[in-house]
Order: structure tokens, then C-alpha cells, then sequence
């Protein structure tokens, strides 16, 4: 066999098609969206719920109620206890989860597609017949109460956390999901049992059913176990009160015994519905989204700061933050820093080579696949359809929205999304030794605590 | 029955093949039989600091080019480290099959033309921050390897962990890298496994194609791994900045795949899986006594290992969490487990090997271990076998046998306490 050459890439094959599985819809009379996705590649079944009322409708008071009554879901549920329901999801193959993110709350079983019946059974259960008893209530509040706890030592969970209180302040997507030990404490069994008959109604809630499964006993499956759930009035959505700077600002917060700095760099980013979502994410890609970004190859690979920084628009139903994060060792905080403003005017003059522009979309288009393999990959895509209500040709036309971003879009979001002047900064690290070169980047420093309280000096 | 091809090239490089058109992709997966376990005292971390090498570039890929190869037609990739074995991996669309196989050979053949001092001393920085930001910047973060320093005497290489120390990766230089390369990065000390969307007598005109040419190397070093059996309990209290005391565990049992050790595996989803398994009853919903408690085997080569962890609530001695364990595992060696216990253990399992066998990824690393562990990549279709066929009994004699103070180490964290 003759040589091959090696000194350049070989070609590329034809592309084989690819195709996202058939989705079968299908409404209950009353008013649950069921959505199914049949594939038959692995003796799986994913089952999920999703409710679309999350940590957005915490309140201050109330912080962590959407997840702690997301956590009780698993402790009893129509004539099971805790014990008897894991005993009973154990049986037929699976494991159940539950849990409250910032914009829903996700109920999830995956079991071997033999015992699928049993287990759509238990979902409904778990979706409209929790029990919610008061025992649990107070286990979970004192586990809950001893991670807010732990987190007290945590540097990201301590940025993440401070971020989003100075950037929403004590409204939708300010308040730590997990709640906070004041709001946990007070937090009663009515509160709980309020939330879960106001947001756990069938009209505000979906279905997935994914994977080794045909969609007519799915369908015959989903509506003999949740026919009976009732509707509600649907609640209203709340609308976070973000605080934009009127100029970039450092909060520093003392971890004394610290050898990384925990950099949290962003403002208020864009709501999923944004028209300009392609861009954004687009943009966003070359600038700190994927492993070969600017952000990235700059701390990373050229300057040796970091193990990993990146940047994030967290798409939600109102504007989540945009935010870039990066643990970099001491020494080098200020210097982090200025790498990531700069990058971050760097993308607003439009200064982008047509290759980096064609290898971010190439990427974005072709790694799709890639992600959506297993029942429980697409379970997840059928929930955001649901969840940001994405038309029925979402999934055929995302290459075709992609590849239509241009160099100009790049600018143009950028611009218009991304304002390194308006930054807020947060950084947990050894104030003793990072304190000195912050304040030399010529912003207002604030030191805070833990907890966000101004430390006066 | 998955439906695989093994075979070996001329130069030793084995090679199997798992055809599968359910999806457009194909997943090129590396197994090298080289990890931490290969490293001497005094230059621990090495393997790992080179696996980062190995994406810095090779003869006819440029620095960082090997990701960006990847990732611009829409693959995803990585590499990780551990004991006795690295690995690296991407998935790519189908049709850029001959793509991975380029940059997997090209690194696996031409790599030390590309190595310069730059390119080492910025990932020794890399690898510096990777270590801080898991191990030394986190609560509990140095657990892990506490608990190696104190199960594994120090010339048994488990005794560090895959990280290495600040010291020793400060040390290593461009000779070390050079050496290490030479010595384990051959096509004979290699599995290559395609998973996916090919026709299977194409794909192996292109691995010839692209690894027959790559020289073997010449005999291996001589090096043998032999533990001390352990005659009693290694102890050892630390204080440090964490809020709740925690309690680690290392367990000493059989290679993994020795019936011991599938055995080991189904009692540890027994013993804490969810709210019905023994140990997250018992401490964390009806005594209330544990924040959290875990327990899992490791897939490990060299020796077997069984670890446990729990975390004590605020105000309870840590002496009640460890005494509630002892306890619950002498429940299981007294009254055994029940068909129910050991029925969802199985189907646990059983599920657990079906979603790592679904995606075209995980289902490739899979048969790369076997192919590198037990040099037979076609136990993936009997894997579960010993699994089905354990008894109660089993399992029981695996807690009597191994789960005893005289066969572990314990290393306990404690709050430090403020002077």
C-alpha cells in the first residue's frame, strides 16, 4: 500500500443526513402537552415532567421554596412512602429525580423500556399526588440548611452566588436556588403545599416520553396515568428587576486560605425568545463558549492562567446574565482580568477573521448529532422545545439559522449585548494578596462578605 | 449482541470495530495501557502532564490545531488520565472518519518533532491550575489523595494520585517528556476503537493507511506492580477548612472483573444508591445522622478498590457516622440481603451498562477497556453475566471477606478549629 500523505487534513466523505426523531404531540383534555420520541437503539425509556414554574417565583422570604418542594417530590407520592417509591423505581430498573431549576421544575425516571407501564404510573404519582409530609419536610430542610452551609466554603457556588444577588438583587433569578438559612428556616408546610397546588397543574405542564418505546401505547400509557390531574389557573410569570451598572465595578470577597481567584466578569445577558438568539450564540462561541475560543486560548493556552475559562449567555424566559468565569491562580487576578475586558472589546469592533467565523458555525452545525444520542439527550431537547415554546421545525432549520450569521452579526450583537464598560465584577480569592493590584485597574472596589454584606473599613 | 472486529496490525496496534448506521457519527477512541501507576516517586503526575502534551501539537498538526481540527467540523474530543491507562477520544461526523484517524496518528508517530520547551511550560501552568482548582482550592479536595498516601505504601504507585504533586510537575523536563513518549506511545501499547457509521473493510484500509507505517517500539521496561497484602486498619485524622466532618474509606479488594469484585459492585448499590438502599436509610433518612454517604468501586486495573464516604450532620461526632457503618455492614454479613435488594441491584446494573452502551462514545471507551484490562473486547456482550448469576450469599461473603477494619484505610476530615 502506497504512503499516505500526511503533511495536510484528508478530505471529507459525502455528509450522511441526519435527522432529529419524529416528534409525536398529542394534548390531554386537560391541557397537558405530551410529546413523544421514538428510538429503539437502546432498551431505555426516559420519562420526564416538566412543570415551567422554577426559582424565578422564589421570592426573598422564600428563597429555595421551588426547590425544596421539588426535593419532597421523591418522599411520598400516592399510596407510597419515600421508602416504598425507591424500593418500587429500584424494581423496575431506574432511578428517580427531581429538582427545580430557574425557570421549571423536571421530574425524571429512566427504566429498561419492559417495565415502562409501572413507570409512567409512578411519574403521575410524583407529578399530581405527592404527598408532601411534614416529617420530610424537616429532613430536607436540615440537610438543605447544612449545603447552604458547606457552599460557605465553595468558591464557585460563593461567586455564583454573589453574582446573581448583585446583578438581580432580591427578585426573580437573584435568590440562590437552594434558598438561603434564613429563608430555609422559616419556610412552612403550607408554603410548601401552596406552590405545588398552584404550579403543579396539567395546562402549565409536559410530558416527554423518549425512547424504546410506540408512540400509540406511550400516548394509551401517558392519559390512564395522568387523566385525573386537574387544571388550575395558569400562574402569572414573574419579571426579574435587574441593576445594570452605570459603570464597571469590583466586589472582592476574602477567602483567606485561597490559591485561585474564583472571576466572575458580565452583566444582565438576553431572554431566550431574543430574535438575535442565533447571533448571540454564535458570537458568543468565538468568544469564550467552546474550548478553541478566544477567552479560552488566551488565559488557557497562551498565557497558562487558568485550567478553564469560559463565557455564557444563560438563555431563560427573561434576560439571564451574561457572565464569564475563570479560576485563575493569585497572582495573576488583575492581569485575568484585563485579558477578559479586553477580549470582550476586542469582539465589539468586528475585528473577526472569516475562518474563525466559519469554523465557529461549522462546529455549531455539525456537533448536534453528536449531543442527541442517547433517549435521555432527547428527552431533554423535547423539554426546552416545550419549556421556550420552539416552533414544531426548530430542530430541522437550526443548521440553516446558523449558517446565516455573518461577520456583521457578530459585530452587531456584540455591540449590542456585550458592554465591558457596565461590568460587574466578582471575585473570590486572598484578599491580602489580590486586593492591592485590583484596585490599580482603576474601578471602584467593594469588599464583601460572604453572605453580600459591605464589609466597612 | 453487539457485533465487533478485532484484529492487529503489523506493529502491534489492535484494533476493533463496532459498525453501527443508527446515527451519522463515528467515535475514534485511543486506549493507551500507560497511567500514573507508571510514574516514580519524585516525578508523579506525568502521564496526566503528558496527556495535555499530546494535544499541543505533532509533525504535521500545530499547536492547538488538534482541537480546533476537531471542533470545526462539528466534533467533540478530550482526554483523561487515570492509574493505569490514558485515553483519548472524539466523535466526529461520519464522514470525517479519515480526519481522526490523521490527527490520532500523527500524534501517535510524529509527535516529538513538535514538542518545544514553550509548549511545556505552558501546560505545566495549566496543569498547576487544574490542580488547584480540584484538589488544593476546594474543601475536601486533597481526600482523595490523602487516602491513596495512606492505603498504598509508597513504592506501590497507587500511592499517589494521577494529579502528581507541585513539586514533581515543576520538575519534569523536555528529556523526561521525550522518554516518556519513546517509551509507552507505540501502536503496541495502543487499542484504537471505532464505534459507528462506517463500512468496516473501508475503515480498516484507512487505519492501515494511516497507523501501519508507525514503527513499535522495542522491548517494554520491566516493571511490576505487587501489593503488600495489609494486616491492619490505616488510620489518619486531618484538620482542615471544611464545615461538616466527613469520613473517607479505601477498601482493598480484587482486580476489577474478579467475581469479588462484580460482587462488591452490586453490594454497593445496596448499601447506598437511594432512599431504600441500607446505609442512606439508616444514617441519612431515619437517624438523620448523615448529610450524604456514597460508596462505588473504581475500574481499576492493578488491584481493586472500593470506596466510601459520608458526611456528618453539624454537631454529630464522626466516631457515630463510622460506628453506623460498621454496624450496617455487619447487618449484611449477619442477615444477608434480600431477592428484592439484590434484584434492583441487578437491574441498576443492568441499566447502567445499557446507557453506556447506547451512545457511540461511551460504548467505544467501554470496549477499550476491556480490549487494554483484559485483552478481550468481546466481554462486552457477556459483561453482565456474573452480574445475573450473583447470589444474596455472594454478597454477602464479599462484606464478610473484604469490608473489615483490618482490610481498609480511613481518613477522617475534621473542622478545623479556630485558635
Amino acid at each position: 500500500m502506497s504512503a499516505v500523505d500526511r503533511s495536510s487534513a484528508p478530505e471529507a466523505g459525502a455528509p450522511r443526513p441526519y435527522h432529529f426523531p419524529h416528534i409525536h404531540r398529542t394534548t390531554l383534555d386537560n391541557g397537558l402537552h405530551v410529546l413523544i420520541a421514538e428510538n429503539h437503539n437502546a432498551p431505555i425509556v426516559a420519562l420526564r415532567t416538566i412543570v415551567k414554574s422554577g426559582a424565578d417565583h422564589d421570592v426573598a422570604d422564600l428563597a429555595g421554596l421551588a426547590s425544596v418542594t421539588a426535593d419532597l417530590l421523591d418522599e411520598g407520592a400516592g399510596s407510597r412512602d419515600a421508602i416504598k417509591l425507591a424500593e418500587d423505581v429500584g424494581l423496575l430498573g431506574g432511578a428517580l429525580g427531581t429538582g427545580a431549576d430557574w425557570d421549571a421544575t423536571y421530574m425524571s425516571i429512566e427504566v429498561l423500556s419492559r417495565t415502562a407501564p409501572e413507570a409512567i404510573q409512578i411519574l403521575g404519582d410524583v407529578s399530581f399526588r405527592a404527598t408532601l409530609p411534614a416529617d420530610a419536610l424537616e429532613r430536607v430542610r436540615s440537610e438543605r440548611l447544612m449545603d447552604i452551609l458547606q457552599q460557605r466554603d465553595e468558591p464557585a457556588a460563593i461567586a455564583g452566588k454573589r453574582f446573581a444577588g448583585l446583578l438581580y438583587g432580591t427578585g426573580a433569578y437573584g435568590n440562590p436556588i437552594i434558598g438561603t438559612s434564613a429563608s430555609i428556616s422559616k419556610m412552612t408546610l403550607e408554603d410548601v403545599r401552596r406552590f405545588y397546588a398552584q404550579h403543579y397543574i396539567p395546562n402549565h405542564s409536559s410530558v416527554v416520553v423518549s425512547g424504546d418505546v410506540t408512540p400509540d401505547e406511550a400516548v394509551r400509557l401517558v392519559s390512564d396515568a395522568f387523566a385525573d390531574w386537574k387544571r388550575g389557573p395558569e400562574p402569572p410569570r414573574p419579571a426579574p428587576q435587574p441593576r445594570n451598572l452605570e459603570t464597571s465595578r469590583i466586589y472582592l470577597i476574602d477567602r483567606p486560605q485561597a490559591v485561585q481567584s474564583e472571576i466572575r466578569v458580565g452583566h444582565v445577558g438576553v431572554a431566550r425568545a431574543s430574535e438575535d438568539y442565533f447571533a448571540i450564540n454564535v458570537m458568543n462561541a468565538l468568544l469564550g463558549g467552546i474550548f478553541n475560543s478566544r477567552i479560552n486560548l488566551n488565559l488557557r493556552e497562551k498565557h497558562g492562567y487558568t485550567y478553564g475559562a469560559r463565557s455564557t449567555f444563560a438563555f431563560r424566559r427573561s434576560a439571564g446574565p451574561f457572565v464569564v468565569s475563570a479560576p485563575v491562580r493569585n497572582e495573576v487576578t488583575r492581569e485575568s482580568v484585563e485579558e477578559v475586558l479586553a477580549e470582550l472589546r476586542r469582539i465589539r469592533t468586528g475585528d473577526v477573521e472569516p475562518r474563525e467565523l466559519d469554523e465557529t458555525k461549522s462546529y455549531m452545525m455539525g456537533v448536534f448529532p453528536a449531543t442527541v444520542q442517547s433517549a435521555s439527550d432527547i428527552a431533554s431537547r423535547l423539554l426546552d422545545m416545550e419549556l421556550y415554546s420552539l416552533p414544531e421545525d426548530y430542530f430541522d432549520r437550526y443548521r440553516e439559522n446558523i449558517a446565516a450569521i455573518s461577520r456583521d452579526d457578530i459585530a452587531r450583537v456584540a455591540n449590542k449585548y456585550v458592554d465591558p464598560d457596565r461590568a460587574l465584577i466578582v471575585i473570590v480569592g486572598n484578599a491580602a494578596q489580590v486586593r492591592e493590584p485590583l484596585g490599580t485597574l482603576g474601578m471602584p472596589l467593594h469588599e464583601i462578605d460572604v453572605e453580600g454584606n459591605q464589609i466597612v473599613g | 449482541m453487539l457485533s465487533l472486529e478485532t484484529y492487529e496490525l503489523a506493529n502491534g496496534l489492535r484494533v476493533v470495530l463496532n459498525e453501527d448506521h443508527s446515527a451519522p457519527l463515528v467515535a475514534v477512541n485511543l486506549w493507551y495501557h500507560v497511567g500514573s501507576k507508571n510514574e516514580r516517586p519524585g516525578r508523579t503526575g506525568f502521564a496526566h502532564l503528558f496527556e495535555h502534551m499530546l494535544f499541543s501539537g505533532s509533525e504535521n498538526v500545530g499547536n492547538n490545531e488538534h482541537f480546533r481540527y476537531v471542533q470545526s467540523v462539528g466534533g467533540v474530543l478530550n482526554g483523561t488520565t487515570f492509574f493505569d491507562r490514558t485515553n483519548y477520544f472524539e466523535t466526529l461526523p461520519s464522514n470525517y472518519l479519515a480526519l481522526g484517524l490523521w490527527l490520532e496518528s500523527d500524534r501517535m508517530g510524529f509527535f516529538l518533532p513538535a514538542l518545544t520547551q514553550e509548549k511545556l511550560d505552558i501546560q505545566r501552568e495549566v496543569v498547576k491550575e487544574e490542580r488547584r482548582q480540584r484538589y488544593d482550592n476546594v474543601p475536601y479536595g486533597t481526600a482523595f489523595e490523602r487516602l491513596l498516601n495512606l492505603a498504598y505504601d509508597p513504592d506501590y504507585s497507587y500511592h499517589w494520585p494521577t494529579i502528581g504533586s507541585m513539586e514533581d510537575l515543576q520538575a519534569a523536563s523536555l528529556d523526561d517528556i521525550r522518554e516518556f513518549f519513546a517509551t509507552w506511545y507505540r501502536p503496541d501499547n495502543c487499542t484504537l476503537t471505532l464505534v459507528g457509521d462506517f463500512n468496516t473493510s473501508e475503515a480498516k484500509q484507512l487505519v492501515e493507511q494511516y497507523f501501519g507505517d508507525i514503527a513499535p517500539g522495542g522491548a517494554f521496561p520491566q516493571f511490576t506492580l505487587e501489593r503488600q497484602p495489609q494486616k491492619s486498619e490505616r488510620r489518619e485524622t486531618f484538620a482542615s477548612r471544611v464545615q461538616l466532618p466527613r469520613l473517607y474509606q479505601l477498601y482493598h479488594l480484587p482486580k476489577m472483573g474478579a467475581p469479588e469484585w462484580i460482587h462488591a459492585d452490586l453490594l454497593t448499590t445496596i448499601l447506598a444508591a437511594d432512599k431504600a438502599s441500607r446505609l442512606e436509610r439508616s444514617l441519612v433518612h431515619e437517624k438523620q445522622i448523615a448529610q450524604d454517604v456514597a460508596t462505588y468501586v473504581l475500574p481499576t486495573e492493578s488491584t481493586g478498590i472500593l470506596l466510601l464516604q459520608a458526611t456528618a450532620k453539624e454537631g454529630v461526632p464522626i466516631e457515630t457516622i463510622e460506628h453506623a457503618i460498621d454496624e450496617e455492614i455487619a447487618r449484611v454479613v449477619r442477615g444477608g440481603i434480600t431477592e428484592d435488594e439484590l434484584t434492583r441491584a441487578k437491574n441498576r446494573a443492568e441499566i447502567e451498562f445499557a446507557h453506556q452502551v447506547e451512545n457511540y462514545d461511551s460504548r467505544a471507551d467501554l470496549i477499550g477497556m476491556l480490549a487494554t484490562y483484559f485483552d478481550d473486547p468481546h466481554i462486552l456482550n457477556t459483561w453482565l453475566e456474573p452480574y445475573r448469576a450473583a447470589s444474596a450469599a455472594d454478597l454477602a461473603s464479599v462484606a464478610k471477606d473484604f469490608l473489615t477494619p483490618e482490610n481498609r484505610a480511613t481518613s477522617l476530615f475534621l473542622p478545623e478549629v479556630a485558635a
